[in-house]
């Protein structure tokens, strides 16, 4: 178990945006509200999954919504506690440690808040490995835990419980919940044991997101620069390979939001070649990168756009017309390449007629005019 | 004709054009009144060149007098800020994350009220009159006389922050405001820090007009004038007053626009090396390179766009230390002409070092420097690896660039340099800021309403293109030159499905000079 202050947090958040693959809400009001969080309440415990009791009470906290929303909804400590309060008071019980739903974003670092507060550990992991936009996609449910008991707060306080055990169901009403809350609340759902948990996680990926944002961090300079510092430390992960995609300019870019999500889509062109251009297809995540219609990439993959001179990562909801870019493939955790994993999250879980293919298969494929 | 001319904490530089060709180029000291050095600069300039002032047709002036009050934080109002969001965002109050000490020059008057709108266009909260009114009272108590206004949402519902504006106004008359729906997009933290800013610079930004307006008269000028804004186009003098914020990186986009002028070069490294810091900036098509990060002004977040711009600490007056090995980035800055071992002072800084090398000779009375050869062969070697560098880092791809010096302390980089294609020093680099600004772009804007549901995308972003472009071209820029600069989406979402607001710059060179030429 190690200790995780306030002077983790900026490689944590800056790593846990580069895995966001484009969600996962402003990372920079999270990083404000955690580093209120552990200056007040003093550093968290980082719990690694193996270290956790079996018998152990777990949730998952985090928020649900539309990233583009958390640029104008902050987020805040209170709503953090009272999320939690709230779930305690529902199953009657104590919670032993909390959990993230996923590492892309700010949503790594609510549990961080709310386990500060009240002084229990948060667990080294998540339960996608980067960010994805439904609650299905988890590896959590995938494992067979429960959604719930859960409960969602929203930015007026106002609590509303869950108690559906059908997960499909669950994500429907969570989503209703959001999206006439104001876009976004903050859940503490699948509840679950110690041997649950170590059964269902993606393990490690709080460090693993701290080392990520030292490596961008110790290496700054363009993306071409940072490449092998960032594909070596890819190389030794749960991560496949990592692979340059595209670089080029963001020619045009929009997103809406619509039935809780940000949808829509992104053209960045080639800088010496306008007849080049990269599609990226955006459900708060980027989830496909096609270049002139070939396939270069897709969910469960990751794709993650950098700003190509400082290899910051681009959210989404930050993407503007002229921006210069970079953008990267990563293979998923192997969880996600298991048949039952690809039921919820192959592409076809989002709309697209194609089948899911490993992004070392599509790369090696590509074609000298891609 | 046309003047322009580059008010710096340290110099006021002035250039008379011709079309394109410099007639007269002259560089004076800033003075404290601002005033009196753009009158010298002026005087100089016209007395120079024998022209009479009735050919002058315009005055474009860039400054970073903004930039560096915040920087250096001084010439700042106290400002009230009031957000209007609650009960969202308590935990995070205005002004969260700043500097303490630029806070504590505003005053750290923040206020947090209900109201403000949700993502779907619904009241996030009503407003509170009894509430505002609190607020207004004690900002009354307080003798505070400019407010910074937020709001939730306020880009795709502008009305909460109008109301308390409105209702402010009606308390105190002659109130300055500043409401964050008119300087910033989506993203309220860096929105309202945008106008926080701006606010806290309106009453020295009447001032700075006001001088600059003076000494234009008092030397005969009656042309109009106009101030150069980040993205390098032009602002006029009213547009200034209210939005001086929009001036914050001027000085970098004028400086590579002047360089690329210079030299004919589009594509290029240009380094501009000053007393304390040299910023690399990168041109591209004649441009200069956008920054895709949030940026601080004096640590500060904002979302402004501005010019991608990296500053190292390495200056004419940089501290030399460990026999030549480190260099920077304490500088004496501007008392290098008192402090500099050249000067007869006692510290060594860069300058010395070239000096006593025998590749530097300042003239007048100026005086000989000696020092261990090592020490030089040190510091030279430093000076040369923190450019390169800076300069690889700035580079667009693995192919070197042309690199243009410009700025006083180009006088630094005495050979080559390995990062570069090749070393430029173009006549005149030693102002090229005010070149730049001379010759800053026209920009044609256009904002609608529009409904991607009636009029597809793609369709309404070609017809508002053309609607910009001919707004620039109106407003006096050369049509073979407009570009599109800009394009933002707001989406309304409480109208009807598909409804946003877009809004697109225009930008081009100037083809003549008239009225309405500010974007």
């Amino acid at each position: 178990m190690i200790k995780l202050g306030s002077e983790s947090l900026a490689d944590l958040s800056a790593g846990a945006v580069f895995l966001a693959t484009g969600g996962g809400g402003d990372p920079y009001v999270a990083q404000l509200v955690a580093e209120q969080a552990l200056d007040t309440y003093g550093p968290v415990d980082l719990m690694a999954p193996e270290e956790l009791d079996d018998e152990a009470y777990v949730v998952a906290i985090g928020g649900v919504g539309a990233p583009t929303v958390s640029l104008e909804l902050l987020p805040s400590i209170d709503e953090a506690i009272a999320t939690l309060d709230a779930f305690e008071q529902r199953v009657g019980r104590r919670i032993d440690a909390l959990v993230s739903f996923e590492i892309g974003g700010g949503n790594s670092l609510i549990p961080i808040v709310a386990a500060a507060a009240r002084g229990i550990p948060v667990i080294d992991g998540d339960g996608m490995g980067r960010a994805l936009p439904e609650a299905q996609m988890m590896t959590y449910p995938i494992s067979g835990v429960l959604p719930t008991p859960a409960v969602a707060t929203d930015y007026e306080g106002k609590v509303t419980t869950f108690d559906t055990t059908d997960i499909l169901a669950f994500e429907r009403d969570i989503r209703q919940c959001a999206l006439s809350s104001g876009g976004m609340i903050t859940s503490a759902e699948h509840p679950m044991s110690g041997r649950q948990l170590k059964a269902a996680i993606v393990p490690n990926t709080v460090s693993f997101s701290i080392a990520l944002g030292r490596v961008l961090r110790a290496n700054r300079g363009n993306a071409r620069q940072i490449f092998e510092p960032l594909a070596a430390l890819f190389r030794d992960s749960i991560y496949g390979g990592l692979h340059h995609l595209f670089t080029g300019k963001v020619v045009d870019s929009s997103t809406r939001i619509i039935g809780g999500y940000d949808i829509g889509q992104a053209h960045i062109q080639a800088f010496d070649d306008e007849s080049r251009v990269l599609n990226i297809s955006i459900k708060n995540e980027y989830l496909t990168a096609e270049l002139n219609g070939q396939l270069l990439a897709s969910v469960p993959d990751l794709i993650t756009i950098v700003d190509y001179e400082t290899s910051t990562p681009i959210n989404a909801e930050r993407l503007r017309f002229g921006q210069r870019v970079t953008v990267f493939g990563i293979g998923c955790p192997a969880f996600y390449r298991s048949a039952r994993a690809l039921e919820f999250v192959a592409p076809g879980c989002f709309g697209f007629d194609f089948d899911y293919r490993p992004i070392e298969e599509l790369v090696a494929t590509r074609t000298p005019a891609a | 004709m046309r003047i322009g001319i580059d008010v710096g904490g340290t110099h006021t530089d002035a250039v008379l054009l011709d079309g394109d060709q410099v007639v007269s180029a002259i560089k004076t000291l800033t003075t404290a009144d601002v005033s009196g050095g753009v009158f010298n600069a002026l005087e100089h300039l016209l007395d120079d060149s024998a022209v009479e002032t009735d050919r002058i047709e315009a005055v474009m002036l860039g400054t970073t007098q903004f930039t560096n009050a915040v920087v250096e934080r001084r010439q700042l109002s106290e400002v009230a800020a009031i957000r209007i969001g609650l009960p969202s965002g308590r935990g995070l109050p205005p002004m969260t994350g700043w500097p303490g000490d630029i806070a504590g020059e505003l005053g750290g008057h923040a206020y947090m009220v209900h109201g403000g709108t949700l993502y779907d266009g619904r009241p996030l909260a009503e407003l509170d009159a009894g509430e505002i009114a609190t607020v207004v009272a004690d900002i009354r108590r307080k003798g505070l006389d400019t407010v910074a206004i937020s709001a939730a949402f306020s880009p795709m519902a502008a009305a909460p922050e109008l109301a308390v504006a409105e209702q402010l106004r009606a308390a105190l008359p002659g109130v300055n405001i500043t409401c964050s729906h008119q300087i910033g997009r989506l993203g309220l933290l860096e929105r309202e820090n945008a106008a926080l800013l701006n606010a806290s610079l309106l009453a020295f930004s009447d001032r700075v007009v006001r001088s600059f307006s003076e000494a234009l008269v008092r030397r005969g000028l009656r042309c109009p004038f106009y101030i150069s804004q980040n993205d390098g186009t032009l602002m006029d003098a009213e547009f200034v007053r209210q939005f001086p914020a929009l001036t914050f990186a001027s000085g970098p986009t004028n400086s590579l626009r002047g360089a690329s002028k210079l030299t004919g070069l589009e594509d290029a490294i240009v380094v501009d090396i000053g007393g304390t810091t040299s910023d690399i900036g990168v041109l591209q098509g004649g441009f200069p390179r956008e920054s895709n990060v949030v940026i601080e002004v004096g640590g500060v977040r904002t979302n402004f766009r501005m010019p991608d711009i990296l500053a190292i600490g390495l200056g004419g007056g940089s501290l030399v230390r460990d026999d030549g090995h480190s260099i920077g980035p304490r500088s004496v800055g501007h008392k290098l002409v008192t402090e500099g071992l050249a000067f007869g002072g006692s510290t060594l800084t860069a300058t010395d070092l070239l000096v006593a090398a025998g590749k530097l000779d300042l003239g007048g009375d100026a005086r000989p420097v000696s020092l261990a050869p090592a020490v030089v062969a040190n510091g030279l070697a430093t000076i040369g690896r923190m450019l390169n560098q800076g300069i690889e880092r700035m580079l667009p791809s693995k192919d070197r660039l042309p690199v243009v010096l410009v700025g006083g302390g180009a006088v630094l980089v005495s050979g080559e340099l390995e990062a570069a294609a090749r070393i430029l020093r173009p006549e005149h680099a030693g102002v090229a800021n005010a070149i730049g600004a001379a010759i800053a772009q026209i920009g044609g804007e256009v904002e609608r309403l529009v409904s991607y549901s009636e009029e597809p995308r793609e369709d309404a972003i070609r017809r508002l293109s053309r609607e910009a472009h001919a707004n620039a071209v109106a407003a006096g820029a050369d049509p073979a030159t407009v570009r599109i600069a800009d394009i933002e989406e707001t989406t309304i979402s409480y109208m009807a499905e598909g409804s946003t607001r877009l809004r697109l710059k225009a930008v081009g060179d100037i083809a003549r000079i008239n009225k309405g030429v500010a974007a």
